[in-house]
C-alpha cells in the first residue's frame, strides 16, 4: 500500500457511513486500540481497504515516553493491526499516558529534558524491532511544561527523531494551541522542525476554556489553524493531512466544509 | 555505543548506574505527576499550579465524554449538568475504564438515591447482564437473573437482556 496522500479524515464508528460516500478519499486512520487484532475491521473500514483507501493506525496507549519499558503486548496488538489493514506506517504519541499503576486517560507531556529523550528512544526502538513498517511520531498538545526543561520544543523533537530514524506526524492544531498557551509564535517551531521528515499532518479543531486554549477535537477547526496549515504548506507541503474529529460530530455538511477548506488550504484535491 | 566501546569497563558501569538512576528519577515524577492529575495527590515541586489544575479539569471533561459512550442513558438523566455530575464524583478518583467509572458512579447515585430514572434503567440492564464486583472487570452473567435499581427490573436470560419494569418516576 502506498503511504498516505492527500485530504484524508480520522475514522470512527460514529461517522462511518459519512466517510464511506467521500469519493476522492485516498487515506484514512483508525485508532489502533479500537481494532482487534485477529480481527476482523469493523465493516466500514474493511469496506475502505476493499476500495484501495490507505488506513494508519494510530496508536494512544503505548506510552512511548513512560519511563518504563513499553508494554511488548501492547507493541504486537499495533504491529498486529498494521499488518491487518496492510498499513505503510502506524503513528503513535511522543508522551506517556501511564505511570506508577495509574492510568492518566490522556497524552501527558514529557519534560524535555536529556533523560526523556533517552526512555522515549529506547522505547521507539523497542516498538520499532517489532512493528513490520515504519513509526511516525507525532509531538502532543501540552497545557503545562516541566520545570525543568534543558531542551527547547525543537532540538527535543529533532534530537528524537534523529536517534530514532522516525517520520514525523505533525499535529499543525498542537503547534497552534502550545504556542497560544505559552505565548510563543507557532512559526518559530515551523521554521526549525524538520518539514522534510513529516509522514502526514493532523488537523483539529479546539476551544477556549477557562483561559487555556484546549485540543478538545469536538469543536470546529479554528481559522488561525487552518492559516497555519498555509503557512506549513508554504514552507514544504506535507503528503497528507488528516482532519481528527472525535465526538459531538457536527451534520455532514460541516466535515465536509471543513475537509474542503483543508484541500484549499493545502492546494490538494478536494475528497467530498 | 561507538563511545561506549571506547571507554573503561568501569566507566562504562559507571555511566550505566547514572543512566538508570536518571531513569528510576523520571519514572519517580511521572508517577508522581499523574498521581497529582487523577488521584488528588500534591502537585509536584516545580510545577505551575494554575496549568496543572486545568490539565486536571480537562482531562475530567474527557473522562465525562468517553463514560456518556459507554453509559449513555446515565449521562442523557443528567442532560447539561452530566459533565459537572461526574467530575464532581472522579475527582481524586483513578479510572478503572470508563464502563466501571459509570458503573461505579451509577451505584454511588443509587446508594444516594439521587440517581434519575434513565440512568437507574441502564444500571438495572447492567446489572442483569453482568456480574461486577467493583473491583474487577465485569463479566458476562451465564445464569438467568435480575438486575434492580430505582424500582427498574430488567431480567437476563441466555444473554438477552430487557426491561421488565420501568423506574418509579416522581408524579
Amino acid at each position: 500500500m502506498t503511504g498516505p496522500t492527500g485530504v484524508g479524515i480520522g475514522w470512527r464508528p460514529e461517522i462511518a457511513g459519512f466517510v464511506a460516500e467521500l469519493p476522492g478519499l485516498r487515506f484514512v486512520e483508525v485508532v489502533a486500540e479500537s481494532v482487534a487484532a485477529s480481527g476482523p475491521l469493523p465493516p466500514g473500514l474493511a469496506d475502505l481497504r476493499g476500495r484501495g483507501v490507505t488506513v494508519v493506525p494510530h496508536g494512544v496507549r503505548l506510552s512511548l515516553g513512560g519511563a518504563e519499558p513499553v508494554d511488548p503486548a501492547r507493541v504486537a496488538h499495533l504491529a498486529a493491526v498494521a499488518e491487518l489493514v496492510a498499513a505503510p506506517l502506524v503513528s503513535e504519541h511522543i508522551a506517556f499516558v501511564r505511570a506508577g499503576g495509574l492510568e492518566a486517560g490522556h497524552l501527558l507531556p514529557l519534560p524535555r529534558s536529556r533523560a526523556a529523550v533517552d526512555a522515549v528512544c529506547a522505547n521507539v526502538a523497542r516498538a520499532q524491532a517489532e512493528i513490520p513498517v515504519p513509526i511516525a511520531l507525532e509531538p502532543i498538545a501540552a497545557l503545562f511544561d516541566w520545570p525543568d526543561d534543558e531542551l527547547d520544543e525543537a532540538a527535543f523533537l529533532t534530537e528524537i527523531l534523529d536517534r530514532t530514524g522516525a517520520l514525523l506526524l505533525l499535529d499543525i492544531a498542537n503547534v497552534y494551541a502550545n504556542a497560544r498557551n505559552r505565548g510563543a509564535d507557532p512559526l518559530d517551531l515551523l521554521d526549525r522542525l524538520p518539514l522534510e521528515r513529516v509522514g502526514y499532518v493532523h488537523v483539529a479543531g479546539g476551544a477556549e476554556h477557562g483561559g487555556f486554549y484546549h485540543d478538545t477535537h469536538t469543536d470546529p477547526v479554528p481559522p488561525a489553524v487552518l492559516e497555519l496549515v498555509g503557512e506549513l504548506c508554504a514552507r514544504r507541503r506535507p503528503p497528507a493531512l488528516l482532519l481528527e474529529r472525535d465526538g459531538a460530530y457536527p451534520p455532514a455538511s460541516v466535515l465536509r466544509a471543513e475537509l474542503d477548506a483543508l484541500a484549499a488550504a493545502s492546494g490538494f484535491p478536494v475528497v467530498t | 555505543m561507538d563511545d561506549l566501546a571506547a571507554r573503561q569497563p568501569e566507566q562504562v558501569d559507571d555511566l550505566a548506574a547514572r543512566q538508570a538512576e536518571r531513569v528510576d528519577d523520571l519514572a519517580a515524577r511521572q508517577a508522581e505527576l499523574v498521581a497529582a492529575l487523577v488521584a488528588g495527590g500534591p502537585v509536584p515541586p516545580g510545577f505551575a499550579p494554575a496549568p496543572l489544575a486545568a490539565a486536571r479539569t480537562a482531562l475530567l471533561r474527557k473522562r465525562a465524554g468517553e463514560v456518556a459512550r459507554h453509559w449513555p442513558l446515565l449521562a442523557a438523566s443528567f442532560g447539561s449538568d452530566w459533565t459537572a455530575t461526574f467530575a464532581g464524583w472522579a475527582a481524586g478518583r483513578p479510572t478503572q475504564g470508563s464502563l466501571r467509572d459509570g458503573w461505579d458512579l451509577a451505584r454511588a447515585l443509587r446508594e444516594r438515591g439521587t440517581l434519575p430514572p434513565l440512568g437507574a434503567e441502564e444500571l438495572a440492564l447492567r446489572e442483569a447482564a453482568a456480574r461486577y464486583d467493583g473491583r474487577r472487570a465485569p463479566r458476562p452473567r451465564r445464569l438467568p437473573s435480575l438486575g434492580r435499581a430505582g424500582g427498574a427490573v430488567a431480567v437476563q436470560v441466555a444473554g438477552r437482556v430487557r426491561l421488565l419494569r420501568p423506574a418509579s418516576r416522581a408524579a
